[in-house]
């Protein structure tokens, strides 16, 4: 039996037996090789479901919306698993709130071009970090050796050239917000973007604007970010975004020690809302 | 008259002028759109549509309106702004050529004339190319576009292989052509026929979409989506705009932006109440706007099938199923 046959049969039962409400998984697209999130509450629904190597969107977010309806089923691989423990350690969801089926993954693949995508290349866990059971196998993927080589690259720019650069990477963006509304920590009630009267980011699109808008966001995610890659992956304009968010980490790493967030439900509380006498304060 | 490709280039670098802007489909920092035409400019007209469509032309994301502020005696003064230039563009698109039809609805008719609107739209000039072959999300020929003609660009040009055919449609159009004499020549040539693998049927379905307010394709279709502004900012004919302003103490520019349907501040009131709390309301919005409201208010789609939303949207969320589910429903 197939991980797909298993899913198909467990999300029928789950649904037929009322364990859950609702169950997330994905469904093939009109195009070929192309899979599309899915969202079934009807139990003859469950043979729309699909697992391969193209289904490229990462589902945890749609756990938070999805609560309201009941009790959630879903697939989760690595990353829709730290994502899952994001929204539950941020109180967004509770664990009971969802039943997760997991499944091992090897890499998911560009429809077009059959390449490995770069979030997935770039991915250190490709095995579910918490389910309530397996269909099939780990994957047991070995991690890529090295986490911050882009961080690298930009940190070898001199100030001038990396001035240079982000002014064109932010004269790309179109502040569509596909970046934020893909990414499990975004779940404030309030974007900072959405309240106009305090303004805190003008409408306009220009670089200064663009750039308040994505660095706020990457401070205000830094410690949470799961590194999935859905934000650069999901932004229309191709801006280079895990470069901004891995830069963070990579700093907060250097100052409190290695971490990777989202990987149990006990981890310790954010690195930058916790403070320790011990804490580094090199500017004073 | 016929232009030869090899003719097309040379053309163009005659076009570039300090009295206009010359905007060509190219390739900026890995983004496909129109941009200025200079020396090391390379378009390119390979592509089928750009990522960006062209109606920041007329209708730019960020734009200002006027500067204001308080002169020595305390009254207030309001400096207008007109930004508009003369513009030329060149081998936008039909499906494009037809998304003006529809701004042109919108911001010239029934009525209503936006100024900022008028004045570009008489400065463009449309040079638009057919299209020898599709991309794999183009749909146009579905939505009563065809890829070889656009009756309202200024000049139009026909795909025909090696060449292509040159018809000037408007009196700009007889202007602009009768410039390019050295390097047309006489001749028609049969345009190739575009093949889209993509088609989906309306038949009906603007009718059908008006009993379907409350029909539960809605919460099916939007519980994926994101609210994303993706598919509303790539639409060449979304044209929704708000209006703000930069404050420093006494003085300020007030200027519109595009806005998003899909935004839950996009119907927020003051006040706090919002029309359209949830997405099953914004998607059901954006939908009905696009194959039913425009079309009982302005006798066309507002959807020309230029494939932008279903390419680029980042859950998938295709405007052509739905159009197929709406079709299949009894
Ligand atoms: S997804 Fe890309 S274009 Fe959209 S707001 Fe984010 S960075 Fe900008
Ligand atoms: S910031 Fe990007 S990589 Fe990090 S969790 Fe959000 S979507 Fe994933
Ligand atoms: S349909 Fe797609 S592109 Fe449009 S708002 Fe929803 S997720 Fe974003
Ligand atoms: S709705 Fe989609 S396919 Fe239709 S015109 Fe807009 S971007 Fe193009």
């Amino acid at each position: 039996m197939t991980a797909q046959d298993t899913i198909r049969a467990r999300a029928r039962e789950l649904l037929e037996n009322g364990e859950v409400t609702t169950f997330i998984g994905w469904e093939s697209g009109r195009f070929e090789n192309q899979t599309t999130p899915l969202v079934i509450t009807d139990a003859s629904d469950a043979d729309k479901l699909v697992c391969n190597e193209y289904c490229v969107n990462t589902l945890a977010k749609y756990a938070r919306d999805v609560v309201t309806r009941g009790k959630v089923g879903m697939v989760v691989r690595g990353c829709d698993s730290r994502g899952i423990v994001r929204l539950i350690n941020d109180q967004v969801i509770n664990r009971e709130d969802v039943y997760l089926i997991g499944v091992g993954c090897a890499g998911v693949r560009d429809r077009k071009t059959g390449e490995l995508l770069k979030k997935c290349a770039e991915c250190r866990h490709g095995d579910p970090v918490i389910c309530d059971e397996m269909a099939g196998d780990a994957a047991g993927r070995p991690q890529p050796s090295e986490r911050f080589k882009e961080v690298h690259e930009v940190e070898l720019m001199t100030q001038p050239e990396r001035s240079r650069y982000f002014e064109g990477v932010y004269a790309k963006c179109i502040r569509c917000y596909a970046c934020r509304d893909v990414c499990p920590c975004c779940t404030c009630r309030e974007c900072f973007v959405d309240q106009r009267r305090e303004n805190w980011v003008g409408k306009q699109n220009n670089v200064a604007e663009n750039r308040f808008y994505s660095l706020t966001r990457v401070m205000h995610i830094a410690d949470r970010c799961i590194e999935c890659g859905e934000c650069e992956r999901a932004c229309p304009m191709g801006l280079p975004l895990m470069k901004l968010n891995r830069k963070v980490i990579k700093d907060l790493n250097d100052l409190f020690g290695e971490f990777e967030s989202s990987m149990t439900l006990d981890e310790e509380p954010g690195k930058l809302i916790t403070y320790d006498l011990v804490d580094c304060e090199e500017f004073m | 008259m016929i232009l030869t490709k090899q003719n097309l280039m040379p053309l163009l670098r005659n076009l570039t002028g300090a009295e206009r802007d010359v905007f060509v489909p190219t390739q900026v920092d890995g983004v496909s759109k129109f941009a200025l035409m200079d020396k090391g400019t390379v378009p390119d007209f390979e592509q089928v549509n750009t990522t960006m469509p062209p109606k920041d032309l007329l209708f730019p994301q960020t734009q200002k309106m006027y500067h204001f502020d308080v002169d020595a005696n305390g009254s207030y003064r309001i400096h207008e702004y007109d930004e508009s230039r003369e513009q030329l563009v060149f081998g936008i698109r039909p499906c494009d050529m037809r998304s003006i039809v529809c701004l042109d609805e919108v911001f010239l008719t029934k009525g209503f004339v936006d100024e900022f609107y008028a004045n570009a739209r008489e400065k463009l000039t449309c040079v638009c190319i057919g299209c020898a072959s599709a991309a794999e999300t183009c749909f146009c020929a579905s939505m009563d576009v065809d890829p070889q003609l656009a009756p309202n660009a200024d000049v139009m040009l026909q795909d025909c292989g090696d060449v292509y055919n040159v018809i000037a449609q408007t009196p700009k159009g007889e202007v602009e052509v009768a410039a390019w004499a050295p390097f047309v020549e006489e001749g028609v040539v049969e345009p190739v026929t575009c093949e889209q693998s993509l088609a989906v049927s309306m038949e009906g379905v603007v009718d059908k979409l008006e009993g379907m307010y409350d029909h539960p394709i809605w919460d099916n279709l939007s519980i994926k989506c994101l609210n994303c502004g993706t598919c509303t900012y790539l639409c060449p004919t979304c044209h929704c705009f708000d209006i703000s302003q930069d404050m420093r103490r006494k003085d300020g520019v007030r200027f519109r932006c595009w806005d998003s349907c899909m935004f839950s501040e996009y119907t927020m009131m003051a006040g706090g109440h919002n029309p359209r709390p949830e997405k099953l309301e914004r998607v059901r919005n954006r939908f009905m706007h696009k194959l039913n409201f425009f079309e009982r208010r302005y006798g066309m789609s507002l959807c020309v099938g230029c494939g932008r939303c279903v390419e680029k949207c980042p859950v998938a969320l295709d405007i052509t199923r739905l159009i197929d589910d709406v079709a299949a429903i009894g």
